[in-house]
């Protein structure tokens, strides 16, 4: 295993994120808080070390897939512990653990949260939490990508580590172009979202975090009651802006460039738009009895569907007073989560199209036991091998579960609240329901469970296997025995 | 707004280029000009090929038929600046060409080989509007020709159309250029040469005037044409002509080489396995003598006199193959050897057999693709590449520009010139006259200016300057 370019890469990162815990600083300047010096250090010291990492340029750039994950996997862990650390610092979150647990669930774009006010953190406090959200939704090595000039072209293999979906492709020949590109239209959306809540009334500080929490798909709120507060016109922008975070970027990207036919047709945004429609559908009808008028209604359905699915997790209702039917349904879209290509997590519909049609498929192999049918998608043969992965991906998705589930059982907590916990952390969405429900946080776990948790998180963004080939004990023998023999290579040399 | 920017971007940087096959000279079409920057798309019907080559370059890859509209579109034909089909199948290339010149305005290379249809590819080009029609095996003989006419040497690239030739040779024991400084060279010789780059012990060296020719130094010397051989004469090589050659293994390759080399009046004896081939060759071919049996048999080689042939060219479809026979050709005889290789692996130890001359029609075929690109990029600057030649295992480029306008580097002395290190301006070619340039020559408008440099990816002649 090629080290070195691990270790460049990972130097990059905490260059980045230094660079980025600037914004902390300015808002702490704005907002003349004492804080803001917490974050400064943290920034140059992540920066400095960035520095010295990456001072010594690596032999060969030359990286596989397993380099790929490594670092991926490794740069995540790294960045959520620097970004604990003003939390921890400062003394707003006390404990290491629970900062970690808050600023992983950053990252991840989870948005479960062990504050039980956010209201009593500091604006930079604040904005850094949210802020953390809009650098994962992306990922921050996509952002790399973007900026860095690298040479060769195995760093594919950095952003399909960190992107999310069955398959991920390019929309342009280059790596650096496609990243641009993305980020360009993440950007941009943020944009647009931030200056459409400025113009119906909401404040400032409150348009930009609310911002970053829907454009990665997070759901920290910076209010004790999430959106409740906001007037319905707000919701419904947020609303609509969490289903277009949810979208596969690509279809964007044919939108801007090539044809909106293209996008329209595509069939994983058709499914999306279809079991969120249905789903509005259902609970509308389920809860139309519960609230004054009919509209309130739509709203609270529409804001909790599209916060659920797109695993972003603001709420304006606390769902966990709804009907069992209601409730069933939103935990059942947990699982579905976003499209690949978003910045939502879940395990994607991209995957439900392929799993239903093997389902479909073999349904016909009994009928007709010798015939032949290729599963397609975008009316394109899905190759068998993107079925295989996909497959083995539900399975270690399923065995993550159960263990996490049962990690977190000895709480002695009830079931729902444990499965909940777990469905909502592994699938980044955020609040669950009874105890982790929406009015409520995370803070009674104890430590362990908060490890397991926040590994589950971890697994979720990173789509489980670049995690679990951390936990491969031939990777590092390899990487050892390499270094090794390196070192006697030069002893001889010399 | 944004794509007429991106789109601006990528004309500066590079072309969007689109290649279908991903054959040997696709792959290594896609690793020399992905290196230079261009925007890839790889078109090939093996979804598995497509996703091996994605993985390894930075460039985007399409399964499917390379010849379909679709295909095309999807591969992005309208904003492409050139596509080039290099599948094993030339009608494919060429249809993929036509579709394509059709669809959208860019420019078509199209890999032919068929005796066919090489015979008329000139036709062909013109009618169906393509930018070139590539013929590796073609290429390739014409090199190995141009070994055989001289066969001293181990390559021979010509420039300036043929005015000057770039010759690569090893210093013999006991050469007179053993133990001469390059600073001296003048003085001894009578003629008047350069001597642009030197492989020692495996590396490569572009000199300087205070560097010391030893024997075993492989060099490359440019001369103009008409002084190649005195020179070869007049270091005292002796150079002999070359009479007749023993071809092994009866392809397109060796058919072309054959048509040349009895055009240059050398007696031709081929051995081939199949009958049947050996019958067509011997229609093709009426000069020739057509030798039905296996040419890896020891026995029939001696019978056909491997050991007294004045040079011997092994070119069976599989490398291990040739390999042996030119290692076996080696022991036997002094006979002159071209061995022909088609995958490039184990480069490194293939270039260090004593093999003799070594022609990779994989490279001859790329690197000619490579040129007409790189005239492309630079189409829009005053300054035009007209040939490009990698030599020592593409560690080094011999660029041939043309020069047509006054700028920083013309009307200068070349003493007075800043240039990059391991560079070197080998030859001026002023009217058709070969200069070879000492300090007090200057470079003019209207020129053409070989530089020889270890540098990679020069576009202009700007690029010489520090």
């Amino acid at each position: 295993m090629n080290t070195s370019v691990i270790r460049y890469i990972l130097g990059h990162v905490l260059k980045i994120e230094g660079i980025l815990m600037l914004l902390p600083c300015l808002t702490a300047i704005i907002y003349r808080e004492q804080v803001g010096f917490y974050y400064l250090g943290v920034a140059l010291a992540s920066f400095a070390l960035g520095q010295l990492m990456t001072f010594r340029k690596p032999k060969n750039f030359v990286f596989y897939l397993k380099e790929g994950c490594v670092s991926t996997a490794l740069s995540w862990i790294l960045l959520s512990f620097f970004g604990a650390l003003p939390f921890t610092l400062s003394g707003e979150i006390p404990s290491l653990t629970d900062a970690l647990f808050e600023t992983i669930s950053g990252f991840t774009t989870t948005g479960a949260s062990i504050l039980s006010s956010p209201e009593a953190m500091s604006h930079c406090g604040l904005i850094w939490r949210s802020f953390t959200h809009w650098i994962g939704g992306m990922g921050v090595l996509v952002f790399l990508l973007a900026i860095i000039p690298m040479s060769g072209g195995s760093h594919i293999n950095l952003m399909r580590a960190e992107s999310p979906g069955p398959s991920v492709g390019k929309l342009v020949p280059k790596v650096k172009q496609t990243a641009t590109l993305l980020y360009l239209i993440y950007f941009g959306l943020t944009v647009i979202e931030t200056i459409l809540l400025l113009l119906f009334g909401m404040p400032f500080f409150d348009a930009i975090t609310t911002s970053f929490g829907t454009a990665g798909t997070g759901g920290f709120g910076i209010k004790d009651n999430s959106i409740v507060g906001y007037a319905p016109s707000l919701q419904w922008i947020v609303t609509i802006f969490m289903i277009l975070f949810g979208v596969n970027f690509n279809a964007y990207y044919f939108m801007l460039f090539h044809n909106v036919k293209k996008a329209l047709h595509m069939e994983e945004v058709r499914s999306y738009l279809a079991i969120i429609l249905a789903a509005i559908t259902i609970i509308f009808f389920d809860i139309v009895r519960i609230y004054d008028s009919v509209f309130e209604a739509l709203t609270h359905a529409s804001f909790q569907v599209a916060s659920i699915i797109t695993t972003t997790g603001f709420s304006t209702a606390d769902f966990d007073l709804w009907s069992q039917s209601s409730k069933t349904i939103l935990v059942l879209l947990m699982f579905i989560g976003a499209c690949a290509g978003s910045t939502g997590g879940g395990i994607k519909v991209s995957r439900f199209v392929i799993m239903f049609k093997t389902v479909f498929k073999e349904i016909r192999s009994y009928i007709h036991p010798k015939s032949i049918m290729k599963i397609k998608m975008d009316e394109k043969p899905v190759e068998h091998e993107v079925v295989r992965s996909v497959n083995v991906y539900f399975i270690t998705f399923v065995i993550i579960f159960a263990v996490s589930l049962f990690a977190i059982s000895f709480e002695g907590n009830d079931l729902v609240t444990s499965f909940t916990a777990v469905a909502a952390t592994i699938n980044n969405i955020g609040p669950g329901l009874e105890m982790v429900g929406p009015t409520q946080n995370f803070a009674f776990f104890t430590d362990f469970s908060k490890f397991v948790l926040m590994f589950d998180m971890l697994a979720g963004r990173l789509e489980l296997f670049p995690l679990l080939i951390l936990f491969t004990p031939s990777v590092w023998k390899d990487a050892i025995a390499e270094k090794k023999k390196l070192k006697k290579l030069e002893k001889s040399a010399s | 707004m944004l794509g007429i920017n991106l789109k601006k971007t990528s004309e500066k940087k590079g072309l969007n280029i689109i290649i279908v096959g991903c054959g040997k000279v696709g792959v290594s079409l896609v690793e020399q000009l992905a290196k230079e920057g261009h925007a890839i798309t790889i078109i090939d019907k093996n979804p598995t090929k497509v996703q091996e080559i994605t993985n390894l370059y930075d460039i985007m890859g399409l399964a499917g038929n390379g010849a379909s509209y679709s295909v095309q579109m999807e591969a992005g034909i309208e904003s492409a600046d050139l596509i080039i089909a290099v599948t094993n199948s030339d009608e494919l290339n060429l249809l993929c060409c036509t579709v394509a010149t059709q669809v959208a305005n860019c420019a078509a290379i199209a890999r032919v080989r068929t005796p066919d249809y090489s015979q008329e590819s000139n036709y062909l080009r013109e009618k169906l509007g393509l930018a070139m029609i590539m013929n590796p095996e073609l290429e390739s003989a014409r090199e190995a020709a141009r070994i055989l006419y001289l066969p001293t040497a181990l390559e021979v690239n010509s420039f300036a159309h043929g005015q000057a030739e770039l010759i690569k040779f090893k210093i013999p024991d006991g050469n007179i250029l053993d133990g001469l400084s390059i600073y001296n060279l003048d003085q001894k010789l009578p003629i008047k040469i350069l001597i642009c780059a030197i492989e020692r012990n495996g590396e490569v060296i572009i000199p300087n005037g205070n560097l010391t020719l030893t024997k075993g130094d492989v060099i490359s010397v440019v001369a103009p044409r008409w002084k190649v051989k005195a020179f070869m004469t007049a270091i005292g090589m002796k150079n002999y002509r070359i009479k007749n050659c023993l071809i092994v293994g009866g392809g397109n390759f060796a058919y072309y080489l054959a048509k040349q080399l009895i055009h240059m009046n050398i007696m031709v004896k081929i051995i081939e396995l199949d009958r049947e081939r050996c019958e067509e060759l011997s229609i093709l071919l009426p000069e020739a003598i057509i030798i039905n049996g296996d040419g890896t048999d020891q026995e029939l080689l001696k019978e056909e006199g491997i050991v007294s042939v004045d040079s011997f060219v092994p070119l069976t479809g599989i490398d291990e193959e040739n390999i042996l026979l030119s290692l076996y050709a080696k022991q036997v005889s002094t006979t002159k050897v071209i061995t022909k290789i088609d995958r490039a692996n184990f480069k490194e130890i293939v270039s260090g057999m004593d093999l003799g001359s070594l022609i990779y029609p994989k490279y001859v075929a790329s690197e000619a693709i490579i040129a007409y690109v790189r005239a492309k990029t630079n189409s829009m600057n005053s300054n035009e590449i007209e040939t490009l030649y990698n030599m020592f295992d593409s560690r080094v480029e011999a660029i041939e520009f043309r020069i047509n306008e006054e700028s920083n580097v013309t009307g200068v002395p070349l003493k007075d010139l800043k240039l990059k290190d391991k560079l070197l301006i080998s030859f001026i070619n002023r009217n058709g006259n070969i200069i070879i340039p000492s300090g007090q020559d200057s470079i003019q408008p209207g020129d053409t200016v070989m530089i020889v440099t270890a540098h990679k990816g020069f576009h202009d002649i700007q690029d010489i300057l520090r």
